[in-house]
């Protein structure tokens, strides 16, 4: 097998609770955003990091390019551990990893023109200045399927789906292999989130570029990913080859998860299975399982209330952390 | 054939821009029909003009910018809400007709307890006392699924997660009964777990208390799920109307083809079997300056000449349905040879 070429063990991040009442309150409880994260990603391929919102998804993502610093955990990137990089060398393997937002609206600068937003990574990274600027950045526009002519504009002036495009050139340009992708499409319509998930599979194929693709949207997942790890506060409670947990998810919160997308197929006769009560607090997560007080298994028992389960392989190459993963729902 | 509940048609509502660059046509001719006790979707993208229409069924839109074009007629149980005085508007807009908003953080009052904004209809539409409205409120949370509603009344928004709060939104827009309950995105901002929870819960009320449902939603499978018929909006018209499970069986225009293929499928094998989505290319065009002809087709591959110069009407779809059932705006339905893409 190939080595990974992004390697992440043990990841933790925990944000500290504020004070309350001016700071004179009592410390509030400290939020376990990220708990022992493992995963890689090989070369080429496409991790799919999904959960819903506040499961630290996005937090992952952050603190691998060390946009936040981990408070624990390494993470390698092509052999360079990231964790313990001086400021210095971390800005010269920046070049290697770069992250697309979300929001397309928020994440450029309304006062840069698409050239001056992509000539700008050019000339900190000294890569090319002059002539051969002005052709990277026709070349790099013409690749993410805009017209050069767009090197003129301001945000305001372009469509959703056009910043978002805008938004992967300025993060291709340093020439990275590795992308954070997180949440790229949710802000789009659905005929340009088509148009922009083709446009992300051509570059990676282009480019050999590795991504790690954070969602919420299980079945955008589905039509991307390799990998797919599902996240639940803070925790990986699934891991596994995309057609592997699709086609048989052991975790019960990935079943419940699945069963709950709207398939567009009035005909289609699932089961939904309907999760009661909402996320807890990641500051106060339930003890044992933390899935326990919503999960739908028949078999669940005191264990679950007070053992946490381990991510442990259930199948081959297929992790879950659940004690009765052996009996699906 | 019953009486419609609601019958729209040939709603225009045009919005004067404020740079002067022209009448944005938001909403352009929409004629529909919704039946009493059905759930109608109407789905399309950003800027089709759906949320336009719900408002200005509601008569909230705007006036200026905005302006329901004379000739635009909007019927209610037989009564044209377009020409209503504003009194007995206000009997039937949050009594008769409720809705409920995408955005529940910013749909309620954030300085009225969650108790207080549900009693309001109840006190103003039914006259009950303020004794009475919170008793009222109190069934009303523990009829959408809140826990400890006792408790629960006298919290204010921000005490509550964005699925509560939708509850809470739609607990507001029952309290009265209405006969008519327009949906605009009611999901889009929940996760996917809550999201199963409120649909099944709007499911279930509307089965109990018996309402039409206007279900507004760019979500295919959502509507697929929860529609008895759907209507699909382009560039401020609809482009097709059908009942669900025709729809989706047999799409006929072409935009409503290129949505159902943009669509990435849990129900389709995985992407490195099957490779790219078949989207639409291009984007939808300003709303002050719809293509000529078919406004569809600057972005269709099958358009040929007739396209170009002449719009479309909404014609049927034969095909064994019944006439008027399944519509289509395009030209294909006169010449459906031409149902091959240009490379």
């Amino acid at each position: 097998m190939t080595p990974a070429l992004v390697d992440v063990r043990g990841l933790v991040k925990h944000f500290p609770g504020e004070r309350r009442l001016l700071g004179l309150g009592p410390p509030r409880a400290v939020v376990r955003a990220v708990d022992d994260v493992s995963f890689a990603i090989a070369p080429g391929q496409t991790l799919g990091l999904v959960g819903e919102s506040g499961c630290g998804k996005s937090t992952v993502g952050r603190a691998i390019l060390r946009l936040i610093e981990p408070d624990a955990g390494r993470v390698t990137i092509d052999g360079q551990d990231v964790v313990t990089l001086g400021a210095r060398a971390l800005r010269a393997l920046r070049r290697r990893m770069q992250i697309v937002f979300q929001d397309p609206y928020g994440s450029l600068n309304p006062r840069m023109t698409v050239h001056q937003m992509l000539a700008e990574p050019l000339a900190i990274h000294r890569i090319a200045s002059g002539a051969d600027a002005e052709r990277r950045i026709a070349a790099l526009l013409e690749e993410v399927g805009l017209d050069p002519s767009f090197a003129q504009s301001y945000p305001h002036e372009l469509s959703g789906g056009q910043r978002q495009r805008v938004g992967i050139a300025r993060a291709l340009s340093v020439e990275p292999n590795f992308l954070v992708l997180d949440e790229p499409v949710s802000a789009l319509d659905v005929s340009v989130q088509a148009q922009v998930l083709n446009l992300l599979a051509d570059l990676q194929q282009r480019r050999r570029l590795t991504y790690l693709f954070i969602a919420h949207d299980l079945a955008v997942v589905k039509h991307i990913a390799d990998q797919v790890a599902v996240m639940y506060l803070g925790k990986i409670v699934e891991r596994a080859p995309a057609p592997t947990l699709y086609g048989g998810p052991r975790h019960p919160y990935t079943t419940s998860l699945l069963s709950a997308v709207p398939v567009p197929d009035p005909k289609a006769q699932r089961q939904r299975i309907v999760l009661a009560g909402e996320v807890p607090s990641p500051a106060h997560p339930p003890p044992g399982c933390p899935f326990h007080p919503r999960c739908p298994h028949p078999k669940k028992d005191a264990r679950c209330r007070t053992e946490p389960p381990a991510l442990r392989e259930v199948a081959p190459g297929q992790l879950a952390a659940c004690h009765f993963a052996e009996e699906p729902l | 054939m019953t009486e419609p509940l609601l019958r729209v048609r040939d709603l225009k509502t045009y919005f004067v821009t404020e740079q002067g660059s022209g009448t944005a046509r938001a909403v352009d001719g929409v004629s529909f029909e919704v039946q009493p006790g059905e759930t109608l979707g109407i789905v399309g993208e950003s800027g089709c003009g759906k949320t336009v229409t719900s408002l200005s069924i509601l008569r909230l839109i705007p006036e200026p910018p905005g302006h329901i074009r004379p000739g635009s007629f909007i019927e209610f149980e037989g009564r044209n809400l377009l020409t209503l005085e504003p009194r007995d508007l206000r009997a039937i807009r949050g009594n008769q007709i409720a809705m409920i908003f995408q955005e529940p953080m910013t749909s309620l009052n954030p300085v009225f307890t969650v108790g207080d904004q549900i009693a309001e209809a109840a006190i103003v539409h039914q006259r009950l006392s303020r004794r009475a409205a919170r008793t009222r409120a109190i069934e009303m949370l523990r009829l959408v699924g809140i826990p400890d509603p006792e408790e629960r009344v006298d919290h204010y928004p921000h005490q509550m997660s964005g699925g509560m709060r939708q509850r809470v939104m739609i607990a507001m827009a029952l309290v009265c009964h209405p006969k008519l309950l327009i949906a605009d995105e009611p999901t889009t901002a929940l996760d996917v777990t809550i999201q199963a929870q409120i649909l099944e819960l709007l499911d279930r009320l509307q089965a109990e208390l018996g309402m039409a449902v206007m279900l507004i939603t760019h979500d295919l499978g959502v509507v697929a799920g929860s529609a008895d018929r759907v209507v699909v909006m382009y560039a401020g018209q609809v482009v097709e109307q059908a009942p669900t499970a025709a729809l989706f069986a047999r799409p006929l225009h072409p935009y409503t083809e290129g949505l159902l293929a943009s669509v990435p499928r849990l129900d389709a094998p995985p992407a490195r079997e099957h490779g790219r989505l078949h989207g639409i290319p291009g984007q939808v065009p300003a709303a002050t300056a719809w293509p000529e002809g078919c406004r569809f087709h600057p972005r269709c591959p099958y358009a040929w000449d007739r396209c170009r110069a002449e719009a479309p009407p909404l014609l049927d779809a034969g095909g064994g349905a019944e006439p008027g059932t399944h519509t289509v705006r395009c030209w294909l339905l006169t010449d459906p040879r031409r149902r091959t893409p240009h490379s």
